[in-house]
């Protein structure tokens, strides 16, 4: 196990080589200069040449290069070109926001799709599995904006049982006041499509031999579905959880942007917005380091899930 | 013991239980002065620094009033010399770059902080309005650039300060807009120990002498403001004017001690709806940037619905200081590609002129703007010195003369319908524009179909179209300008020819123009000035430059309980003016 974590460990390397050259070659040639932006409202080209030098964008590519993988290197990626703050203080204060309404979201999200797909492929065509699908279809056929604008005037404006938008300074406040109608909006959103997805999975282990098996040797119908099926149900299923994590660390912008959340998905609008290449570096490359850490996670998930499967 | 020996003994003149609550649509950059350039910053900016001058907060159009000043500057030397003196017992609000002492702003420090402006390191997008004006100071900025490091110990003979309260600023020529530029925000006085202290995080550490001091900052999600204790006295006394809404705030507002109010609260909300359910709630006190759901609170003739007058919610109208425009790329080529709508020649004179006529002013205001704009017909726009109302563009929309004009110089219809250039060549004019600017060309599109000629449009991000603008490089686009100061120069100076790869984006060359633009110059606001402005605006339409488009109205909404407002032009934030009216709307 350990020379398979160490040897994996040594396989992100040349990845991360691979996602350090695509993002600095991407924001040196398509990512636009900067500087006129920065430059405010009447500039002359002696103040664009200084501000290129001040953020070092003057400097050769292969000096800019070293720079950011020394930043890289060091977690120390400088300060935001439009506000100054550092960097890694955007990633401290911001990075709490999302994750208090994102966790949950995708804890939730996660439990109620199990529990929904795992009930609508045990009653398999059935009147209640068929509403489930075409309540599923019609859910995620419907934009995020629309369940947005409209829980957020229904619910919190016209009933007023949510704020309609806000930030507190506490964590619990936060997330019991605050986070409910995201967390809401969220989980609605994504629980559609997971169902289904979910459903499929637990489709293939409800036709399978062992199933039968275990009913003919008159295992319970309860014990058969959530430990039996479940637990081989639970590899795609780990693999799907998994691919969400790191868009935990990009937040989720419209939700944040509707509901006044001051969380990093918020953020990197901003930075695009504004050029603000340091923000976004960073964003993608701890997105980049965050996926093939989840990824070796959730390989190490599967052998305890399934002691079957082999890590080589 | 110490802290409760050097606070100011002045009490709170604020109600400190009052709390306005603000929205910004956008978030904040931070509160240096030297080293901001959005508008939001600059309302908080505004808030907490104390300018040398002001403006009298009812006096319309705008008049520069002291601030931190004892009285409006001497202007001696013909214009080139200004000597202020500065109010003694202003102070700073506390910190720890003080040390535990109070610290009295002085006119060292208003040189200090126009010196900043040219220390390369601070890369300040708001240099341009002191550049090429004090004697010395350019010079000291460039030695800086080359040593990679501002002296701030050396002496500039234009900024002098013969005692600890009189700053003398020489100018290198006549300037008579410097006055509304010390009044500008971002000219506000910062202590030198404050900015050393912070060093590369200034921008989280406003400390002023203004009358609110930051309180809580949670960047780009909530500033709360809270009234400086030791503000010195300052009684709200304007002088009504006109208008009977003067009359009425006066009638308010007249006597309080300012501010009135104790705590503001800037919520960022980004989006529309967000905001106004914010605002219907009750959430907000304040409201403008509800340009999209107008109709759901206003007529169309600009009143506020009987359901939110029942409420006693008000509504203030107003055009903001601002224009749109179109501009053409005035240079014959683009690189080295002949450019179709460059040059002075009649041909490309009648070309601009009949796109002008041919571009759907009346529907960019009704569809675009939700007929929340007004048309801009001179460049600078109402609330600013040198706006003239009686004028009005030369340039109607009129289609069919547009297309009658191009028949006359030639640019005959091809077989494909679309016109082609009098020498026969391919006529297609480029418009560009980013992505979230479709409307807009649509709108272009449906206006040059109109008179049969064909239009490419190029999209690319914003910098690389300011790079691009910056190089005269751009056929066609469309431009905004919001007044830094309330002075026509500040609009004018967007056609003088020098300008050019700087403000001027539409490369325009004039040397007529040029010339009425440099007298006007020499001249302070009035008659005089406003004679030339009418004459260089009149220039520019002959050339036709630009294409006048619109200046936005501000729909400012208000819970019933705020009273004293009435939106500034000049001014960023009316907050210190204003008061909470606790028993309103109950």
């Amino acid at each position: 196990m350990l020379a398979y974590v160490t040897r994996r460990l040594w396989q992100t390397i040349p990845t991360l080589l691979g996602v350090v050259l695509l993002v600095f070659f991407l924001f040196t040639w398509v990512g636009g200069d900067p500087a006129y932006l920065l430059a405010g409202k009447i500039s002359n080209p002696e103040q664009i040449e200084n501000i290129r030098r001040q953020l070092g964008v003057d400097r050769p590519y292969y000096v800019q290069l070293w720079i950011f993988i020394q930043q890289i290197a060091t977690g120390d990626f400088g300060e935001s070109w439009a506000t100054n703050e550092r960097v890694s203080a955007i990633f401290a204060t911001r990075l709490g926001p999302s994750l208090t309404v994102l966790v949950p979201l995708l804890a939730v999200d996660t439990l109620l799709a199990i529990a929904a797909a795992m009930l609508v492929a045990y009653v398999r065509g059935s009147l209640t599995d068929r509403m489930v699908m075409i309540s599923c279809t019609v859910g995620q056929s419907i934009s995020i904006l629309v369940y947005i604008i409209v829980f957020q005037y229904v619910l919190a404006y016209q009933l007023g049982w949510f704020p309609v938008q806000g930030w507190g300074k506490g964590f619990a406040e936060n997330l019991l006041k605050y986070s409910i109608l995201p967390i809401i909006v969220g989980v609605i959103v994504s629980v559609a499509p997971d169902t289904r997805l979910y459903r499929t999975f637990f489709l293939d282990e409800i036709n399978q031999d062992y199933v039968r098996t275990a009913r003919a040797k008159g295992m319970s119908e309860a014990r058969v579905m959530w430990v039996h099926v479940l637990r081989n149900a639970s590899i795609p299923i780990i693999t799907n959880v998994m691919i969400q994590l790191p868009g935990l660390l990009a937040g989720a912008f419209l939700i944040e942007r509707f509901f006044s959340i001051p969380g990093i998905g918020r953020e990197v609008i901003l930075a695009v917005e504004r050029s603000d290449f340091p923000v976004i570096k960073a964003v993608t490359i701890y997105v980049a380091i965050a996926t093939m850490i989840i990824n070796l996670i959730a390989d190490l998930l599967y052998r305890v899930a399934d002691p079957r499967v082999q890590l080589k | 013991m110490l802290s409760a020996l050097t606070q100011p003994a002045v009490s709170h003149a604020a109600d400190m239980s009052k709390t306005l609550r603000v929205t910004f649509q956008v978030a904040e950059t931070g509160f240096d002065p030297t080293r901001t350039s959005d508008y939001y910053s600059g309302m908080v900016i505004e808030a907490i620094y104390d300018r040398l001058l002001t403006y009298d907060y009812l006096a319309r159009p705008s008049k520069l009033v002291p601030l931190a000043a004892e009285s409006l500057p001497l202007i001696t030397d013909n214009g080139k010399t200004y000597t202020f003196k500065i109010k003694k017992g202003i102070y700073f609000t506390p910190d720890p770059a003080f040390k535990g002492k109070r610290r009295e702003l002085t006119a060292e420090d208003y040189a200090y902080s126009i010196k900043r402006f040219f220390d390369p390191r601070n890369r300040s997008p708001y240099a341009f309005l002191f550049e090429g004006k004090i004697v010395g100071l350019d010079e000291l900025g460039a030695r800086a650039r080359k040593a990679g490091r501002f002296d701030y110990d050396a002496k500039v003979p234009g900024l002098e300060v013969p005692d600890r309260y009189t700053l003398r600023i020489h100018l290198k020529e006549i300037d008579y807009g410097l006055s509304h530029i010390l009044a500008f925000d971002l000219s506000g006085a910062v202590a030198r120990e404050v900015i050393e202290l912070y060093g590369e995080d200034t921008s989280a550490h406003p400390v002023g002498s203004g009358p609110y001091r930051l309180k809580h900052y949670a960047r780009s999600s909530k500033i709360i403001l809270e009234a400086n204790p030791g503000y010195r006295e300052k009684i709200w006394d304007f002088q009504p004017g006109d208008d009977p809404l003067d009359k009425e705030i006066a009638a308010q507002m007249k006597g309080k001690r300012l501010p009135a109010i104790g705590n503001v609260e800037i919520s960022i909300m980004e989006e529309t709806q967000s905001r106004w359910l914010a605002f219907e709630k009750g959430e907000t006190d304040l409201e403008y940037q509800l340009w999209d759901v107008a109709t759901t609170f206003m007529t169309a003739d600009g009143k506020l619905k009987p359901a939110f007058l029942k409420r006693g919610i008000k509504l203030n109208r107003t055009v903001d200081p601002e224009i749109t425009y179109t501009y053409f790329n005035m240079l014959e080529k683009i690189g080295d590609q002949p450019n179709p709508v460059g040059g002075y020649s009649l041909e490309r004179i009648a070309l601009r002129r009949a796109i002008a006529m041919a571009y759907k002013t009346g529907e960019r205001i009704r569809i675009l703007r939700k007929g929340q704009a007004v048309r801009a017909e001179h460049p600078i726009p109402p609330g600013i010195a040198g706006y003239d109302p009686n004028y009005v563009n030369s340039i109607p929309y009129d289609p069919k003369t547009a297309n009658a004009l191009l028949d006359r110089f030639g640019y005959k219809k091809g077989a494909d319908g679309y016109r082609r250039m009098p020498d026969g060549k391919p006529l297609v004019i480029r418009f560009s524009s980013t992505e979230r600017d479709r409307p807009y060309d649509e709108l272009m599109q449906r206006s040059l179909d109109s008179i049969a000629i064909r239009l490419e449009i190029h999209k690319d991000r914003f910098p690389e179209l300011l790079k691009l603008e910056r190089r005269c490089r751009i056929m066609m686009r469309n431009a905004a300008w919001i007044a830094d100061y309330p002075d026509g120069d500040n609009f004018m100076q967007l056609l003088y020819g020098p300008n050019t790869q700087q403000s001027n984006n539409a490369c325009y060359q004039s040397p007529e123009f040029d010339k009425l633009y440099e007298k006007s110059k020499t001249l302070p606001d009035g008659p005089e000035r406003n004679k030339l402005y009418w004459a260089m605006a009149r220039r520019m339409e002959a050339d036709t430059a630009w294409i006048m488009n619109d200046s936005r109205v501000r729909n400012m909404l208000m819970q019933p309980r705020v009273i004293g407002y009435k939106r500034h032009p000049a001014l960023h934030q009316e907050w210190m003016y204003l008061d909470l009216d606790s028993s309103a709307g109950k």
